[in-house]
């Protein structure tokens, strides 16, 4: 008896096994979405990215699968190869670099899968782009530092030279005004250096030179990230200079907006990661549902702070190399002391973390 | 010394004029490390004439040099690996697992136990570090000698393990706040000796010099090797002390910057005088560190029992077994320590930092790596000197430091490090051959 039940148990498992093979059958309605990652050194990608795509994709009735790249451009093109081998019917890309993805896009393209370039630019028309608005973020941070400090000599610690956010975060600057700063002679930019890889080490490293260079008479520094701020506040402490230079970054990293608490950095300019994630994976849905580029929207739910300026329809959007894609851009959210209760208050920072060892006057931690 | 005389004939009756490599050779100077000495010299002197002096200013030469301290410290460690005919690539997986181990010691567990502003919180977190460091090395060290997969698969896969174990430590987050006290390794003003205390050090260094030098005269006459003659002994114990005085004048000319002077000024209740309150920082405690651990690990390399079996593996691993060696032992020492290092490395990088991030350590591995081989330790094994790799570190970070300085962009940096490194190593294997 019990011998002659195996062939029958095998059986039902193979047929079981077949029904569940990704892409195979006619079930209508499996939207799989792959998100490829380029890696996840920064604290943001696990913590808020992940988890708002995958809660919006499985809200509009897809499933989410993933991959990490670990920081390197080949292990991304073979990623893509086996998000599209699992079957999946839309690509959500964090591009490592935006021309060496451009092979893989090529293969999504043949196959008819639509591809969503999440947070960093990919250059091709067909690539969907969901970011947050960088030079904005670059002007933002150019804004606060020059209201505390509207003349003297800055620092600009620059991120990796060929990552294209880096000159984007740049040209926002000037559009702040730094450019004409310079030129009435209000500021004197005394260094202003590339960081490789954007790492804390390295920008210590450039910000303690740019100290040596300037005999320590520095008024304020523009750092464009917060891994970096930590590396130039630093640098700063060790000459007695830290938290009466202004310093800026983005991320809201938690040891960032502590900072801003302490009155070490002064402006943390925070791309609510839980919007942006929110509103790729809502977008993955409505192009499974077959939506055009050019018909997607950001979700309604998207709160103030983060709303995108030229309303939620999609946008084009021209390209540093002149390339025209279909984008929705987010708005970036400068924090600074007065405005700290915003991220405590939407669970992106714990009060007791951003407030550990924070200046009397700031009322977000009172 | 009144023997001097006697020896002076001895080696000067043969030639009445030597050639310049005959009175080289009689101060019986290392030629490579010697060369790495001027060649370190020409560096800093050449960016000194290139940016019309401002290069060679004591805040530039003091910072390029605590810049390159997290890196000297783990190259002492790495000859001996690289003696041994091993390698170790997780070198900078370990010191970010560590500063990360140190950060959250001293932010959130050691707090808990002994609250905050603990007097003992600093000691007891890099006791706990160094031991993390030792004992990670130690497994690696273990894998490679007693299971005997080949030490560059086991570090390959260490450098991914550990590095992923940071991010696993912290869930991805930046922890900053160290105790101020460990703050201190980190160096700049406050974290420097001071000026008396640095000129204490020196004068220590100076009887050192002076002291090893009569030393090893009397050893040598007591077993009857041939004596350096005189003049030459004179020249180096001058040559040493001369320069280690040079190098705490310059630590000591580094002034305290002006608004850090304020602050402890305010904080102490000292006026400040019209031109400002002079505080000589003296001595930066990482360079302390690195000089401390190059005079212990040189002493163990040339020394010790282990260090001469470690040169002894490197040399011939079957003679050295067959002699009696216990090489699987020694190769997992060698790992243990350079564990430890990494430890003490992680807690300047963390100093510094005033906490620690995910990319701490990272490519650590390929600069420590080249600071050995460009101070002449060897891959074929059995070659290498300490205070080569430490020199190795300083020449490259003072051109990394000078050609920042100067304006070049981070890609062209990492150009001429490249070029600095097969240059100096394809120096040294043509000057070798041609020596024979």
């Amino acid at each position: 008896m019990s011998r002659r039940r195996f062939p029958a148990i095998f059986a039902a498992l193979f047929v079981a096994a077949a029904a569940c093979q990704p892409g195979g059958g006619t079930g209508g309605g499996d939207c799989v979405v792959g998100v490829s990652w380029n890696n996840y050194q920064q604290p943001r990608w696990a913590k808020a990215d992940e988890p708002a795509i995958k809660k919006a994709i499985e809200a509009g009735g897809g499933k989410y699968i993933r991959a990490d790249a670990q920081d390197k451009e080949d292990v991304q093109l073979q990623d893509i190869d086996s998000l599209i081998n699992q079957g999946a019917k839309v690509l959500i890309v964090l591009a490592k670099d935006n021309k060496a993805i451009l092979p893989a896009i090529e293969k999504a393209k043949a196959r008819n899968i639509p591809v969503i370039g999440y947070d960093r630019l990919i250059e091709d028309p067909s690539v969907f782009y969901i970011t947050f608005d960088n030079e904005k973020v670059g002007t933002l941070m150019a804004q606060e530092v020059m209201k505390a400090k509207p003349k003297g000599t800055y620092v600009v610690i620059k991120g990796h030279k060929a990552d294209p956010n880096a000159d984007f975060l740049r040209g926002g600057m000037d559009k702040a005004g730094l450019k004409d700063a310079v030129a009435k002679g209000d500021i004197t930019i005394a260094y202003e250096e590339y960081t490789d890889g954007w790492k804390t080490e390295n920008a210590q490293k450039n910000m303690e030179a740019a100290l040596a260079k300037t005999n320590n008479k520095v008024d304020a520094v523009l750092s464009e990230n917060d891994s970096m701020a930590i590396g130039v506040v630093a640098a700063l402490d060790k000459v007695g200079l830290a938290g009466t230079v202004p310093v800026s970054g983005q991320d809201g990293d938690e040891a960032n907006l502590n900072n801003v608490a302490k009155g070490l950095q002064l402006v943390d300019v925070w791309k609510d990661a839980f919007a942006l994630g929110e509103t790729a994976g809502n977008a993955a849905v409505q192009l499974c549902k077959g939506a055009k580029l050019a018909d997607l929207s950001a979700p309604s739910t998207l709160k103030e702070h983060v709303a995108p300026e030229k309303g939620a329809k999609a946008q084009p959007f021209t390209t540093p190399n002149g390339t025209t894609v279909q984008s929705i851009v987010l708005k970036p959210t400068p924090i600074t002391a007065a405005n700290l209760d915003l991220p405590i208050s939407l669970g992106w920072i714990t009060k007791d973390k951003a407030c550990a060892g924070a200046k009397p006057d700031v009322a977000a931690c009172k | 010394m009144s023997d001097v005389p006697a020896a002076l004939p001895q080696q000067t009756e043969t030639r009445a004029r030597p050639s310049l490599r005959e009175l080289v050779a009689a101060t019986e100077i290392d030629l490579r490390l010697f060369g790495m000495v001027v060649a370190l010299v020409a560096i800093v002197l050449g960016f000194g004439l290139a940016t019309g002096g401002r290069y060679l200013e004591p805040a530039n030469l003091i910072t390029l040099s605590v810049q390159a301290a997290a890196v000297a410290i783990i190259a002492t460690g790495m000859v001996l690996i690289i003696v041994s005919r091993n390698i170790d690539l997780s070198v900078g997986s370990i010191v970010g697992v560590v500063a990360m181990s140190y950060a959250l010691l001293m932010t959130e567990y050691l707090p808990r136990i002994l609250g905050f502003e603990n007097p003992f919180t600093w000691i007891i977190a890099l006791a706990l570090g160094l031991a993390i460091g030792g004992f990670i090395g130690g497994l690696q060290g273990f894998i490679i000698a007693y299971v005997g997969v080949p030490s560059f698969v086991v570090t390959l896969g260490g450098l991914l393990i550990l590095r992923g174990l940071v991010w696993v430590m912290s869930s991805g987050a930046s922890v900053s706040g160290l105790d101020p006290t460990f703050q201190l390794l980190g160096g700049g003003p406050e974290g420097s000796l001071g000026g008396t205390a640095s000129w204490i050090v020196g004068a220590a260094l100076c009887a050192g010099i002076v002291w090893l030098i009569v030393y090893n005269r009397r050893q040598r006459r007591k077993f009857g090797f041939p004596l350096r003659p005189a003049w030459a002994e004179v020249l180096l114990a001058g040559a040493g002390i001369g320069v280690t005085l040079l190098l705490v004048k310059i630590a000591n000319d580094y002034l305290w910057p002006a608004p850090l002077a304020e602050r402890y000024a305010r904080e102490n209740g000292i006026t400040v005088p019209p031109g400002g309150l002079r505080i000589e920082s003296g001595i930066p405690y990482p360079l302390l560190l690195v000089l401390v651990v190059t005079l212990l690990m040189a002493f163990i390399a040339t020394r010790r029992r282990f260090g001469r079996y470690v040169f002894a593996i490197g040399g011939n691993p079957e003679a050295a077994e067959l002699a009696g060696i216990n090489t699987r032992l020694t190769i997992m020492k060698t790992y243990i320590l350079l564990g430890v290092l990494c430890g003490l490395s992680a807690a300047i990088a963390a100093a510094r930092l005033n906490g620690s991030t995910l990319d701490v350590g990272v490519g650590y591995e390929l600069y420590v790596i080249a600071a050995a081989v460009i101070g002449g330790t060897s891959f074929a094994g059995g070659i290498g000197t300490i205070p080569g790799a430490v020199l190795g570190a300083l020449v490259m970070q003072s051109l990394a430091y000078g050609v920042s300085f100067m304006g070049f962009s981070s890609p062209v940096q990492n150009m001429i490090a490249g070029i600095v490194l097969i240059v100096a190593v394809g120096f040294d294997s043509w000057n070798r051959r041609r020596a024979g």
